[in-house]
């Protein structure tokens, strides 16, 4: 029984140079990953979020020997990414999907047959998994379709299925459920967990809050190649102030009100944002501190104000982290 | 869920990779134009331009298309489909499994020298047609065994040649710059012995232009080529092939590596 984390990365950076100009004379460097410590259990669903640009696939290539790290290391499973990509490599699965990556002239299970092969698919095991694979992604009616047929939803399953194909140990998911329709997206995250109750390891990235929310245990968010935070869904709220948040909307409201609010026992944060002629405080307060009364009396003379009270949401979370980066 | 890994096999690739080839073939009709449609213009073109010039234009004319209408094939088809697997972008998922891409390389390889020869077969049947008798050929079983080995040759040059399309988008332009060079430094159009002396290092360097003036010993009665004849030709296209191959392997590892640290497998 192998031991210790699934993955385990101590500083990885990364930075790509690109030449631009005349004779590519201009030398232009883009630091995507500036130090990424993470720790991914084994047999678990992480999750990794972050914006455009922010580094996920970047460090999801690097994790899958796709690319290698300018700096730092990476093990996955225990192995360096960089020197054992031939021990890693069978027992890893990438999904990358979107609309390329497939051979769009055959089938979809003749992508699959080729995959198979370049994976070592025992030959008496191939076609049994193959059908295995097709009926897990629904895909079975179409499987003799040439792929360049597929909807986008069909292509993201096939991506799927050859990610599975092999049986590996880790599966490393960027944006797996992205154009799939509700029922189907549904049925890709029952496969995933799925997948983790049969002892896979699963690496996702993901711009779907609520997918992560419903999938990970751990969450690492991503901003400018840093990691801006790492915890629980809970650990997260915690970290930006509290699992509350508290919502006050007015038409305007003065700095001395701002700051009667932050003076609140348990709110650590009031952010305002202006709707035309509406303003809304909003609240990060920790459990079982400043209530909705508490809020009411410290903002008098605003007949109109309405006040409401929510959990704070991974995606609330997501944002903090990711403008108190930017700022 | 998670079995113990299997283990790629070379040999295995290899036959996915040459049966992808084909149902890919199979499945788009545009290949009918070179693999086709070309041996038989070319076949004609040659048979009209060759009319005429000697006794043996029969056997010039089969040899100047025949390689006219395989040798692009075989040499740059598969660069070609490196190319195409960037576009598609599906080299990322191939270069990301278990097997060496040299071995998917390989397949491809197969099926172009396959289809290479379907060429050069089509371009015998044209111009032997078009003539109403078959070529007097030197040796003929020495010829269509040669004729098999120089379509070797191209390939361990196409092999070497596909790697510089895994390392940069940039393959094909280069290639464009370099084909004609390559078509005539080889002797693919007419024998490397009438190029001025400078320039036979630089066709030695490949496989393609010791086996053609081999094929064109056993093919043509009282031919003269290199100075060295038949067997110092066959020795030479025999030793470089074997060094192209030995180095296709090495090169495969350190342009996969490079490309790793370049990250541009999904440029394209």
């Amino acid at each position: 029984m192998e031991t210790g984390p699934a993955i385990e990365t101590r500083g990885t950076t990364r930075a790509f140079e690109s030449r631009k100009g005349f004779l590519f004379r201009e030398k232009t460097r883009t630091e995507a990953l500036k130090g990424v410590d993470l720790t991914v259990e084994r047999e678990s669903i992480f999750g990794l979020l972050g914006p455009n640009g922010a580094g996920k696939t970047t460090l999801t290539k690097i994790l899958s020997t796709l690319l290698l790290p300018t700096s730092g290391t990476a093990l996955v499973l225990g192995h360096d990414v960089t020197k054992e990509t031939e021990w890693l490599r069978p027992r890893m699965g990438l999904v990358l999907g979107g609309e390329r990556g497939l051979y769009n002239r055959v089938s979809g299970r003749e992508n699959l047959r080729y995959f198979a092969d370049l994976y070592g698919v025992p030959v008496e095991e191939r076609e049994r998994r193959i059908r295995e694979v097709l009926e897990r992604v629904d895909l079975t009616e179409a499987a003799d379709r040439r792929t360049e047929e597929y909807s986008r939803g069909m292509k993201q399953k096939l991506h799927l299925a050859r990610g599975i194909l092999h049986r590996p140990q880790i599966l490393f998911l960027d944006e797996p459920t992205i154009g799939l329709d509700p029922k189907s997206a549904r049925e890709t995250r029952k496969l995933i967990r799925s997948l983790v109750s049969d002892g896979v390891t699963i690496f996702l990235t993901t711009h779907y809050m609520f997918e992560a929310e419903e999938l990970c245990p751990r969450i690492a968010i991503l901003s400018k190649g840093r990691i801006v935070g790492r915890d629980t869904v809970d650990g997260l709220r915690a970290l930006v102030g509290g699992d509350r948040t508290l919502e006050a909307e007015a038409y305007g409201f003065d700095d001395r009100e701002v700051d009667a609010l932050r003076s609140l026992p348990g709110v650590s944060k009031v952010v305002s944002e202006e709707y035309g002629p509406l303003m809304r405080l909003t609240m990060r307060v920790r459990t079982f501190e400043a209530t909705l009364d508490d809020v009411r009396s410290r903002l008098p003379g605003h007949p109109e104000l309405s006040v409401r009270e929510r959990r704070t949401s991974l995606e609330d979370v997501y944002l903090d982290l990711v403008e108190e980066e930017a700022a | 869920m998670a079995a113990a890994p299997a283990h790629y096999s070379r040999r295995r690739t290899t036959v996915a990779s040459l049966r992808l080839a084909i149902l890919q073939f199979m499945a788009d009709p545009q290949w009918l134009v070179p693999s086709m449609i070309a041996p038989i213009v070319f076949g004609v073109v040659s048979f009209e331009l060759f009319r005429g010039y000697g006794q043996y234009f029969l056997i010039y004319a089969i040899l100047g298309a025949g390689m006219m209408s395989m040798w692009g094939q075989t040499l740059y088809g598969s660069g070609w489909a490196t190319s195409q697997d960037r576009n598609f972008g599906t080299l990322e998922p191939t270069i990301q499994s278990p097997s060496p891409y040299l071995y998917v390389v390989l397949g491809r390889v197969l099926w172009n020298v396959v289809s290479g020869l379907l060429g050069g077969l089509i371009v015998y049947v044209v111009v032997v047609l078009a003539a109403g008798q078959p070529p007097a050929l030197s040796n003929p079983l020495g010829t269509l065994v040669m004729f098999v080995f120089v379509m070797l040759t191209l390939a361990a040059v196409g092999v070497v040649f596909a790697a510089f399309y895994v390392y940069t988008r940039y393959a094909g332009f280069i290639q464009n710059i370099g084909e004609f060079a390559f078509y005539v430094g080889t002797g693919c159009m007419f024998p490397v012995v009438i190029l001025p002396f400078l320039a036979w290092p630089v066709s030695l360097l490949f496989p393609p232009s010791w086996a053609l003036d081999a094929l064109r010993y056993l093919a043509i009665p009282g031919y003269q080529g290199f100075g060295w004849g038949f067997w110092g030709d066959l020795a030479g296209a025999v030793g470089t092939t074997a060094v192209y191959l030995a180095i296709a392997g090495s090169i495969f590892r350190r342009v996969e590596r490079r490309v790793l640290e370049a990250g541009n497998l999904s440029d394209y």
